[in-house]
């Protein structure tokens, strides 16, 4: 990884360590309520209640694991925690996912979804899990990045 | 093809002195090891990470959220609530209604398929098969409806965190936890096995070193571990309060195994595990596990849910249920606040949780429980007693002072816990 390069990553995991303490602890703050839903972002819990305030603790600990990492970004133990925040994003944004697939297949009367319902399920609002997701890829480049560079 | 050759001359000079054989050792070493600073790579550094308490404890948390998060909406929704109800409530039930010889006053019919239920005093039919009670309905909807989703979704996340090598880090981090009840790490393995089928956890505690940690970890494990099967109906029905029955068994399995170490007697000697790399699973290996461990849990489920089903019947048609009812009533309802129908899911229970839980709903259907009774009910029905073949595998792992032993803690924990669990209800004033 060149400096150019580390550079970068410093500054875009730095912003994107901030949103995610941020949606975090909106999170956390909509769990001990009714939640919120402010145009395409929902945070309302209303799927899933019972998750919220886990969600809102690992989306918290994902920001802080970005912005810890900034610092000496291109050394290993640094952009270890970059992806461990990311994988950590994977994973409750895909079972985000994983949840609309699963009640998009079957329908409610019959036995699967019309094409109408099953496409109305992937509808916005998104929880923010959702919107950080295509953000947190960018480690993929890091990591291949670090493959080359290691061997 | 040196190195042989080398090791093959000095051989043949035996016997070696022990000046020689190090010389040997030497050679040989110098020239197969290479020597130098060890670079950390990635997988070492994300490992790290994971088995450090201030960065492994956040990445745990988000581990189990999503296997919880996998097994809800690939259990509940998808499987059994998408699909499954569908074809029992709506198909089976009434098909069989239909077509088995009787009727409802029929003895047969009422154990094969439906029950029935009094409405203002009038016998009718059940419309679901959690009502129903039959060998037919209830007993296949419980295993092919519901538990055989949960169990396939909790044994493949099981593989997967298995394969890639998490578990061992797991362990790792509780290792401090679980070292104040005298357990080690490793005890995470039998207890998230457990939470698929009790039988695999009580024969994965044969790792452990001395009497006294075996005998813990399987009373523990008997008590406050909620199968596979009990969790996926317990998430059916009671969905809300799964967060409370879970928080409630964990303080349970702390504090009971705490006050064990304490009173019984024995070391809690170190183990040291082999923690593997992090690895790709492969989708053959998956695939096997899965199959291997869904079966055998079909295995022992499918006859012990079916004959339970014909026994808690049996019982109802013969007036035994009530007679029990009456019996034990009074102690249900002073003691641990629950009505006295509890006494049927309890028999149940003997056989499998599972049932019980399913028993269980029958009753909150007819509307005869508030809901600080029904979580009572479904923590008593957790640590009352092991299912029959988690019991009959005690038996054979334990000898008899110990299984007498696990007995009568779980009996002691059973009047301790459960009426705890009511003077807290009063105290709130929801019981």
């Amino acid at each position: 990884m060149n400096e150019g390069e580390e550079k970068f990553g410093s500054i875009y995991f730095a912003v994107l360590g901030a949103v995610a303490l941020a949606f975090g602890v909106a999170e956390l703050i909509a769990s001990a309520g009714e939640g919120f839903t402010w145009g395409i972002l929902d945070s309302s819990g209303a799927s899933d209640p019972l998750f919220l305030p886990w969600k809102a603790i690992i989306l918290i600990s994902v920001g802080f694991f970005y912005l810890s990492s900034v610092k000496d970004f291109g050394e290993v133990h640094q952009l270890a925690k970059a992806v461990m925040a990311s994988i950590m994003i994977w994973i409750v944004a895909g079972m985000a996912i994983w949840s609309r697939i699963a009640g998009s297949i079957p329908g409610e009367e019959t036995w699967f979804n019309s094409l109408e319902g099953f496409l109305a399920s992937y509808a916005p609002p998104y929880c923010p899990e959702m919107f950080l997701l295509p953000f947190s890829l960018v480690i993929v480049y890091y990591v291949l990045k670090e493959g080359e560079t290691g061997k | 093809m040196r190195l042989r050759a080398q090791v093959k001359k000095e051989v043949v000079k035996v016997p070696l002195s022990v000046d020689e054989r190090w010389d040997l050792i030497e050679n040989i070493s110098k020239q197969t090891v290479e020597f130098g600073a060890y670079k950390h790579t990635l997988k070492d550094a994300i490992a790290e990470l994971t088995v450090k308490p201030l960065t492994g404890i956040p990445v745990a948390i988000a581990v189990i959220y999503g296997f919880w998060s996998f097994f809800c909406d690939f259990a509940g929704t998808l499987f059994t609530d998408g699909f499954m109800v569908k074809i029992f409530d709506e198909h089976w039930l009434p098909w069989l209604q239909s077509v088995f010889p009787g009727g409802l006053r029929n003895s047969f019919y009422a154990l094969m398929v439906d029950a029935g239920h009094l409405e203002e005093g009038i016998l009718v039919a059940s419309d679901n098969c959690f009502e129903a009670f039959g060998v037919l309905t209830s007993g296949l909807f419980i295993v092919f409806g519901v538990v055989l989703w949960a169990i396939l979704a909790f044994y493949l996340i099981f593989a997967i965190l298995e394969d890639i090598g998490y578990l061992p880090r797991l362990a790792v981090l509780v290792d401090t936890v679980l070292h104040k009840i005298g357990l080690h790490g490793y005890a995470i393995v039998p207890t998230f096995l457990s939470l698929g089928c009790n039988v695999p956890g009580v024969t994965a505690t044969r790792p452990l070193e001395t009497r006294k940690q075996r005998f813990m970890m399987m009373t523990l494990l008997a008590i406050f571990v909620p199968c596979g099967a009990q969790i996926g109906i317990m998430q059916d029905l009671v969905p809300e309060l799964m967060g409370w029955i879970f928080l409630t068994l964990a303080i349970g399995y702390l504090g009971f195994g705490f006050i064990l170490n304490k009173i019984v007697p024995g070391k809690s000697p170190e183990l040291i595990m082999d923690v593997p790399p992090y690895q790709m699973p492969t989708l053959r290996n998956i695939g096997r596990k899965l199959w291997i461990r869904t079966s055998g849990f079909l295995l022992v489920a499918v006859p012990f849910v079916l004959l339970g089903c014909l026994i808690v019947g049996l019982m109802y048609l013969t007036g035994a249920m009530d007679w029990l009812a009456a019996v034990f009533g009074p102690l249900l309802m002073v003691w641990f606040g629950v009505p006295s129908e509890t006494v049927a899911p309890l028999i149940a229970g003997f056989l499998r949780k599972d049932l019980a839980v399913g028993v269980l709903g029958g009753l909150m259907a007819q509307g005869i429980m508030t809901t600080f009774q029904v979580f009572t009910s479904v923590i008593l029905l957790c640590i009352y007693f092991p299912c029959l073949a988690t019991f009959a595998l005690m038996i054979k792992e334990e000898n008899w002072k110990e299984l007498l032993g696990s007995l009568a803690s779980l009996v002691a924990m059973v009047f301790v816990y459960g009426g705890l669990i009511h003077l807290v209800g009063i105290i709130l004033g929801v019981a």
